[in-house]
């Protein structure tokens, strides 16, 4: 039978060598190594091919430089390692195979053959093993490997390249560096803001931490109890319908609403929180910042009320101006005096305004509301006119009150009174005392030295404004008198403090 | 014309006050009380004897509602006068009529005549 025959003649021939050791076992069956200082396969001795089976059976990648030159055999885990340098490496002293290397490969040859051991843990190289630059770390080992006279005839190289973990674990480093600057900037940032900094857990029953910056109190630890400490009962609900919609949505959640302050006050603040969300898409936390707009929301709603009073003194004027005039013309008998008097009683009326005006609409100082009204009329002479009196504050309305009546009065003087000559003088003095503990004002203006006196046969719409629209406005008494040496009127009336604000 | 009123004139305005006496008084009716102040209209509101009552709803400040209920209570018929219009009426008192100022004698006329 021809295969048992070629079988064991086979047999009997001498082993194939090297057996097995996959590509690279191939390779150097075929390879004639008659060209290299090995000499050619059959005359190896029998330590190379000992060291060489062991280089092609060997799962990690092996090399082994042999003799003085180094003549380089491997195996297949490490042909991948040599990248295009194989096959081309086989058979090549190292010191050519690996040039950009050679000095490292010199003193591994010069350590191996005198019997030494070398090792190296990430070792880093630079390779041209693809026809480009590469830096790479190795693990590298290096053992002599004795011939049959005991003397080192090789270097054997266990060769694993650990540049995958080494740049890992540099680009781990480097994105924890990263992380550690990004935390470090956002602290900074969260210490620069003066807004309050805050964490909800993802569906907000529970606040994780509030840092209240002077503003709110601070919670410190995990609290499902915030929504009332820091929300007014009828608030909440607003406020949860727009954090429901940011949830529903995992949306920015933002809102400008009414807010307890540390101290327990209402404060206004502007509140934003963003969703933070984890690989799967889920929130896993709200951060939020509120900023203090207290005094923004203050100022607005001052305005808003100012703008409602001053629509308000825009209709009571006009409904002033009307009521003058139709007290001015209602019985006039001479067109032009009567238009005359009536533009005297708007200059009258503005100038109380003005006076208001500069104090804001708050109160206002009799003094000044009557000598103000006096202005217009008193003679140049200021001995004409004497105004004396303590202090007294008056509100708003009844310092334009008092006003339209001094007025009235100074224009009576002007035409019929103490002020209608060269010589009549006006004194206007006033007195406040306590009785039963309600202070009391007593005002008095005098005119003497004018021409004789009599009562008018009819009493005017100054008369009227005075005794009657005075009266009820300091809810007392005002009574006018035609004395032979001048018109008196006498206020007597309860002084009550102008409301506050 | 309605039948002389003997009429409460609540008005925190010195010169609009007697300008309502004046158009009362054109009307044929009788201004018995006075008030500028929420104080004094509550006693007038409470004791005058009267058929119709003016209320200026910003008294000084303080609104006028009490004297509206005092007035409710005895039954006396009243209006409402604002430079508001009729928003600044509070919700409960809707129902009453409010002259807006400035306004003519026929304004009262007609108020007194759908109220009184």
């Amino acid at each position: 039978m021809d295969g048992e025959d070629s079988l064991s003649e086979t047999a009997a021939r001498a082993p194939v060598f090297p057996g097995g050791g996959g590509e690279l076992g191939e390779l150097i069956r075929n390879f004639d190594w008659s060209k290299t200082s090995l000499g050619p396969i059959a005359t190896w001795p029998q330590s190379l091919k000992t060291a060489t089976d062991i280089v092609l059976q060997s799962p990690l990648p092996l090399v082994m430089l042999w003799g003085p030159d180094g003549i380089m055999i491997y195996n297949d885990p490490y042909s991948v390692f040599a990248g295009q340098r194989h096959p081309r490496l086989l058979g090549s002293r190292v010191l050519d195979g690996w040039a950009e290397v050679a000095e490292f490969n010199a003193e591994v040859m010069r350590v191996g053959l005198a019997g030494g051991t070398l090792s190296f843990k990430d070792q880093e190289l630079t390779l041209h093993r693809n026809n480009r630059p590469e830096q790479v770390w190795m693990d590298l080992n290096y053992g002599p490997v004795m011939d049959e006279s005991g003397k080192p005839a090789g270097v054997l190289a266990i060769v694993v390249e650990t540049t995958g973990v080494i740049v890992a674990e540099r680009r781990r480093a480097a994105a924890e560096a990263r992380v550690s600057h990004s935390e470090e900037r956002f602290r900074a940032l969260v210490n620069a803001t003066s807004d309050v900094v805050y964490r909800m857990s993802p569906d907000w029953t529970e606040m994780r931490a509030l840092d209240g910056r002077g503003f709110l109190a601070d919670t410190e630890s995990p609290s499902v109890a915030w929504l009332d400490e820091y929300l007014f009962a009828e608030d909440q609900a607003a406020i949860l319908g727009a954090i429901g919609e940011a949830i529903d949505k995992r949306e920015v959640f933002q809102l400008e609403h009414r807010l307890r302050q540390v101290d327990g006050s209402v404060g206004w603040t502007l509140s934003r929180a963003i969703p933070l969300l984890n690989e799967a898409g889920d929130v896993v936390e709200w951060f939020g910042a509120a900023s203090d707009v207290t005094a923004r929301r203050e100022a607005e709603d001052h305005l808003r009320l100012v703008i409602n009073e001053l629509n308000h003194r825009v209709k009571n004027n006009l409904a002033m101006i009307q009521a003058i005039g139709a007290q001015t013309f209602r019985n006039a008998v001479d067109l032009p005096k009567a238009q005359a008097s009536f533009t005297a009683r708007l200059q009258a009326l503005a100038k109380a305004n003005d006076l208001l005006t500069n104090e804001h609409w708050v109160d206002a100082s009799m003094q000044e509301a009557i000598q103000s009204a006096l202005s217009p009329h008193r003679p140049d002479d200021r001995t004409r006119c004497i105004i004396a009196g303590p202090s007294v504050r008056l509100s708003a309305k009844t310092a334009i009150s008092l006003s339209m009546a001094f007025h009235e009065l100074a224009t009576n003087a002007v035409k019929y009174g103490a002020w209608s000559n060269d010589a009549g003088k006006v004194s206007v003095t006033w007195q406040v005392e306590a009785v039963d503990d309600v202070r009391r004002l007593r005002l008095e203006w005098r005119e003497s030295g004018g021409p004789p006196v009599t009562a008018p046969d009819r009493r005017g719409f100054g008369s009227r404004l005075i005794e009657r629209g005075l009266a009820a406005e300091l809810e007392g008494e005002v009574k006018m008198t035609f004395e032979p040496e001048g018109l008196t009127c006498r206020v007597e009336a309860p002084l009550r403090a102008p409301e506050s604000e | 014309m309605t039948k002389p009123l003997r009429i409460l004139v609540v008005e925190d305005e010195m010169t609009i006050a007697l300008l309502i006496e004046d158009m009362l008084t054109d009307l044929g009716h009788q201004v018995v009380a006075m008030a500028m102040r929420l104080q004094p209209a509550l006693q007038e509101a409470e004791t005058a004897d009267i058929d119709f009552a003016i209320l200026d709803i910003n008294l000084d400040g303080s609104l006028s509602f009490p004297v509206a209920d005092i007035l409710t209570r005895r039954g006396v018929p009243f209006a409402f006068a604002s430079g508001y219009g009729s928003t600044g009426l509070d919700p409960a008192y809707k129902q009453h009529l409010v002259v807006r100022k400035p306004f003519q004698a026929q304004d009262l006329e007609r108020a007194i005549e759908r109220v009184a």
